[in-house]
């Protein structure tokens, strides 16, 4: 079975470094970016095959990102978590249709459930 | 007796001496003082008083006989009713005047006096008759309504004075204050506004006044939902409160005023009269937005290397080797909670700020109740070895409200009782259905709370006693859970006794949330 590749796209290099940590394994790729305007070209370079995405950050917003997947034929389902400390996190990410939502700080283990639900890894 | 004829006496020799006589006894029976001098002799002196005289200036006849008249007014010579009396005597003419006369002890009385003429055949004055009229009492009595009316003046004038300055003072109020005050008729119409009114929306009083208030300006106040309360609400004696209006006011641009109205009850002139406070908030809504901007950024910012912290935490929990030793996984797990309370603060910190500026927004949405609630309270065992935490009651099924929050007051409730019964063992979580609504109790056997404390348990950062030295912690818990459950229509409160542990219940209905949009 190949790997499953996850892009992680936070502007926080900490916790790029720590989710890289925590969901690496045999299964698993994690492929990080700290900037979100590499966000789209690396989609199309590394076809992950889920995304991990922030919301709160510079020039290019979370919001914005997930529109354009969702409106590119060949991205429209791929799967996207929404992790945010945003307090309207919730309500962006469902509205932007976001396969999911988790709000920082997050527990490891649910992250992992929540993965394991998207991309059956990590299970 | 003859000499009386229709009234009127007729001398003649035989009964001379018999008329006199009656005639002498008729002026002496007189209450009125009659004097008769004789402009003949020099000095014109008194050559006859009757008896009336004598009692009323206590002069005997012989004392006064051959006197001119003035001895009566002794020292007191520059009343001008002399003069008045003299050009009378000087010109023949009769003559009425009040004057001050003294009696022979000295006592002032006043004489009211008519000096009448009497001239003989070729017009000449021989004689003058003096009737005299004590008339103190009647000048006592005028006197003392003058002073009366005097009085009266003088203290419609204080009172005058008074209103004046009770007048100028409630206006100097009123002209002070930093307020906007609008004074309307029954019919909207301006009748007055205040200095700073005109200040604050640089317009001058001829613009104003005497215009109709939706009309003023380029029609800041003309809008439905006040025209509404004004119109409809006011008049059933409910007075308009805080009602907010954001606008682009002429000459001075984009502000937000708080508006409260009142309509005056009590009758008389001022009856059916509005009164219209304006407050400018705009620079208080500017500071508070960004304070609540402020505080977004900080969460976020705060939780954000919490986020890593947390996760290093749990990954080390992951990773640890079988054979560590048992402090050091127990130094894990403290940090690990300790993590959690941070993270908890900075949520609570945000959400007093947003409930302060009512941005706080229930987001409902159909979940499991009995899930939440079961799934909650496990979250809390694992982490309190210490308590026994029991659901009781029935399933309640699906509720259509906002999880997340309310999940937030459950958590909170049950630490609460958790933290604040360190000597009991259980917890318990009661689910009923009462009426309309849900409610959810929960129950300790802690240290209960004083009667003066569950006044002010869900106000914010309200710490109950000796609370804060034992179980440090903000106190803007309860005050969240407490909205939260208004912003659902429910109610939250807590029976207790002090030593005799907690019963913390909250409702939600079931029906279409009441009214509160």
């Amino acid at each position: 079975m190949s790997k499953k590749k996850v892009l992680v796209c936070d502007d926080d290099t900490g916790i790029l470094e720590m989710l890289e940590l925590a969901l690496e394994s045999d299964e698993t790729v994690i492929i990080t970016e700290s900037n979100s305007l590499n966000v789209i070209p690396l989609i199309e370079k590394e076809k992950p095959d889920l995304i991990l995405l922030d919301l709160w950050m510079p020039v290019l917003s979370g919001d914005q990102i997930l529109r354009a997947i969702r409106q590119q034929t060949d991205t429209q389902s791929l799967p996207v978590i929404i992790i945010s400390a945003s307090l309207d996190g919730a309500k962006i990410a469902r509205e932007n249709g976001a396969n999911d939502f988790l709000a920082k700080p997050f527990d490891i283990d649910e992250l992992f459930n929540r993965v394991c639900k998207q991309i059956e890894v990590g299970c | 007796m003859d000499s009386l004829k229709d009234g009127h006496f007729t001398f003649s020799r035989d009964t001379v001496e018999q008329d006199f006589t009656l005639l002498t006894a008729a002026l002496d029976a007189s209450i009125t003082g009659i004097i008769i001098t004789d402009n003949r002799l020099t000095d014109n002196p008194i050559i006859y008083c009757n008896s009336a005289f004598e009692k009323m200036t206590g002069y005997d006849r012989k004392e006064i006989i051959g006197h001119n008249c003035r001895l009566l007014q002794r020292e007191d010579r520059t009343q001008k009713e002399r003069q008045q009396l003299r050009e009378g005597i000087d010109q023949g003419k009769p003559v009425m005047v009040e004057i001050r006369n003294y009696t022979k002890t000295g006592t002032l009385f006043w004489n009211e006096l008519y000096v009448s003429p009497i001239k003989d055949a070729s017009g000449k004055v021989t004689h003058f008759i003096g009737i005299q009229h004590d008339v103190t009492r009647r000048k006592q009595a005028e006197a003392e309504l003058e002073n009366e009316r005097q009085l009266m003046e003088q203290r419609i004038e204080e009172r005058t004075q008074s209103l004046k300055l009770g007048q100028e003072y409630v206006e100097s109020i009123v002209q002070t204050v930093r307020e906007s005050l609008i004074v309307l008729d029954n019919n909207y119409k301006v009748l007055s506004v205040n200095d700073h009114f005109l200040r604050t929306f640089k317009v001058n009083k001829e613009e104003t006044e005497n215009k109709l208030l939706f009309d003023l300006g380029n029609g800041q106040w003309n809008i439905p939902r006040l025209k509404e309360l004004l119109e409809k609400v006011l008049p059933t004696n409910n007075p308009v409160v805080d009602f907010q209006v954001e606008h682009d006011f002429p000459y001075i641009g984009h502000k937000v005023m708080l508006l409260n109205a009142h309509r005056i009850e009590y009758s008389g002139e001022y009856k059916d009269r509005i009164l219209i406070a304006i407050e400018d908030i705009t620079d208080r809504s500017e500071i508070e937005k960004r304070k609540d901007d402020f505080l977004t950024v900080a969460s976020h910012e705060l939780k954000t290397p919490l986020t890593t912290i947390k996760g290093y935490v749990q990954m080390m929990n992951r990773f640890m080797p079988e054979e560590t030793d048992e402090k050091f996984k127990d130094i894990l797990a403290k940090t690990a909670q300790f993590i959690d309370r941070l993270s908890n603060l900075i949520t609570e910190l945000l959400d007093v700020s947003r409930i302060q500026t009512g941005k706080m927004a229930i987001h409902r949405e159909m979940f499991d109740f009995d899930q939440m609630i079961a799934e909650t309270v496990e979250g809390i065992q694992a982490a309190s070895k210490s308590h026994q935490i029991i659901i009781k009651g029935e399933p309640i099924g699906s509720y259509n409200g906002d999880e997340s929050h309310l999940i937030q007051v459950v958590n909170n409730l049950v630490s609460n009782a958790v933290k604040y019964s360190p000597e009991s063992k259980i917890v318990e979580v009661h689910k009923a259905f009462v009426s309309d609504y849900i409610k959810l109790s929960v129950i300790d056997n802690g240290m209960g709370i004083s009667a003066e404390d569950q006044q002010k348990i869900f106000e914010r950062f309200y710490r109950a006693g000796d609370i804060q030295t034992k179980f440090p912690g903000m106190g803007v818990g309860l005050y969240i859970c407490d909205q939260i459950i208004k912003q659902h229509g429910g109610t939250l409160w807590v029976e207790s006794e002090k030593g005799k542990g907690s019963n913390f219940s909250f409702t939600l209905p079931t029906k279409e949330a009441p009214g509160k949009k």
